[in-house]
């Protein structure tokens, strides 16, 4: 009997979870630089597509991977660098055959004005937050730029390590560290905190986001839909719009 | 043999550095405040006694945002001493502070646990004998709390070596400078690549606080014995 009842419940949750997946549910895995720009993109698809639910998770390049591989439900992975794509491709957790690049961007010091006006003013500052750069593609930028411009070692224990791109933002923005590491198009939100000067580009590769289909993604047809959307053109325009670079 | 980054080694350093000043900063105002409960009369003691508490059953993360409210470069306490040229938030005393803040209803509990213990005719016995309050503050009250406040201190130790919520929000995760080991662990975890730092670190972890558990069942016997 015991085993009936369980048999049973266990099937109820099946059916469960394939209604779920049947009213058209598209899980985002997106870089936290993207948040505001997917989700006006992801607005404007459910107005033509209704019935369509979208569950948005916005986090570090790095920790979204490490959590579609252990099995978190997604179904579009869009990252901001190269790298942690490459990783979950290496891996199989992505449609390889999708892979695209989404948008570009640049890296910028942002903060107080009057606190720095180039790479190497950084090093009479106190406090400077970089996301972390061992899941944070900004925080790698940095730091890469760190080495090339040669003042990584003066810098090393003035680094706040933040969890993603946003929450350097939101230190700087309170005024707690002198500066963050951070996208043209974060600082472009920010209420308080001005750009003060953007990071040379031959300091560190250029920001690139790419963009795929998960293996599970790519069985869900809303998913694939909407994954075309954000090819189109009308996408591009919202991207510039947040100033995000489209070529 | 598991392998141990530079950092990783700071972080513990740190972690037991923050845990020690912790404790040791709070255990004056521990002590009176004990004494205060266990042996004085007064109004609004609940309200004392509730506070007091408060931090055991609030988010950490909410005691965290309260003192950057305090102490940040805007807050009302953290503006006076910026102009003072004292810098709090994300330095090693603004962890120091959050684990204090933490830690002390489990230092006050422990220490109200040993003076109720205390025979009050000793007390009442050194007043009628001559000694001013003081004389039996230190010389019967001090040394008979004693195994309350090492079971207290030792308890607070290990949950300051734990504090993660209200340390990430007031001293960041600089590593090498206010880097704890469980904000180390949890910038390991979001990385894919890290999963066996992550898990030494968290060996190292379960080691400690299981050395400071075992010190604090023995004072506890021991404790238990003497009586």
């Amino acid at each position: 009997m015991k085993n009936v009842i369980k048999a049973l419940t266990t099937l109820s949750c099946l059916f469960l979870l394939a209604a779920s997946v049947l009213a058209g549910e598209i899980n985002l895995s997106v870089a936290a630089s993207l948040k505001e720009a997917t989700n006006e993109l992801a607005d404007s698809f459910a107005k033509s597509h209704s019935g369509v639910k979208f569950l948005k998770n916005y986090g570090a390049s790095g920790a979204l991977a490490k959590q579609i591989e252990s099995g978190a439900p997604s179904d579009i992975f869009i990252t901001a660098n190269l790298e942690w794509m490459e990783y979950a491709k290496n891996r199989k957790l992505i449609d390889s055959a999708t892979i695209g690049t989404f948008a570009y961007n640049t890296l910028v010091f942002a903060g107080t004005p009057g606190k720095a006006t180039s790479m190497q003013d950084l090093i009479k500052l106190e406090r400077i937050a970089i996301g972390s750069p061992k899941s944070v593609p900004a925080g790698e930028y940095a730091t890469e730029a760190f080495k090339k411009a040669g003042i990584d070692k003066q810098l090393e224990k003035k680094l706040v390590m933040a969890k993603d791109v946003r929450e350097c933002l939101m230190y700087a923005e309170r005024g707690e560290v002198d500066g963050a590491f951070v996208y043209r198009t974060d600082a472009l939100l920010a209420k308080q905190t001005r750009i003060l000067f953007m990071v040379p580009q031959e300091l560190y590769p250029r920001v690139t986001y790419p963009m795929a289909l998960t293996v599970a993604g790519a069985k869900n047809r809303d998913a694939a839909a909407f994954f075309s959307y954000l090819r189109s053109d009308e996408a591009k325009t919202v991207l510039t719009k947040y100033g995000f670079a489209v070529r | 043999m598991i392998p141990l980054a530079p950092s990783d080694y700071d972080a513990i350093r740190l972690s037991l550095q923050v845990a020690l000043a912790a404790t040791v900063l709070s255990i004056p105002f521990g002590f009176g405040v004990a004494y205060l409960i266990t042996f004085v009369k007064f109004r609004g003691k609940m309200v004392l006694e509730v506070f007091v508490n408060l931090p055991l059953t609030l988010p950490p993360v909410v005691v965290g945002y309260f003192l950057l409210l305090l102490l940040g470069k805007h807050g009302w306490l953290g503006s006076l001493l910026n102009d003072a040229g004292i810098r709090l938030i994300f330095t090693l005393k603004a962890a120091v502070i959050a684990s204090a803040v933490v830690g002390f209803p489990l230092l006050v509990r422990s220490l109200r646990v040993g003076m109720e213990g205390i025979d009050r005719q000793l007390i009442n016995a050194s007043r009628t004998l001559g000694a001013a309050w003081y004389d039996t503050l230190l010389t019967v009250i001090l040394p008979l709390s004693a195994p309350g406040l090492l079971a207290g201190s030792s308890l607070m130790f290990a949950r300051s070596l734990g504090e993660f919520g209200a340390t990430i929000i007031v001293a960041g995760n600089i590593p090498g400078v206010t880097q704890t080991i469980p904000l180390a662990i949890y910038e390991y975890a979001s990385s894919p690549t890290s999963e066996t730092m992550a898990l030494a670190l968290c060996l190292v972890s379960v080691v400690i606080s299981l050395v400071v558990l075992f010190m604090h069942e023995l004072l506890a016997r021991k404790m238990a014995r003497r009586d």
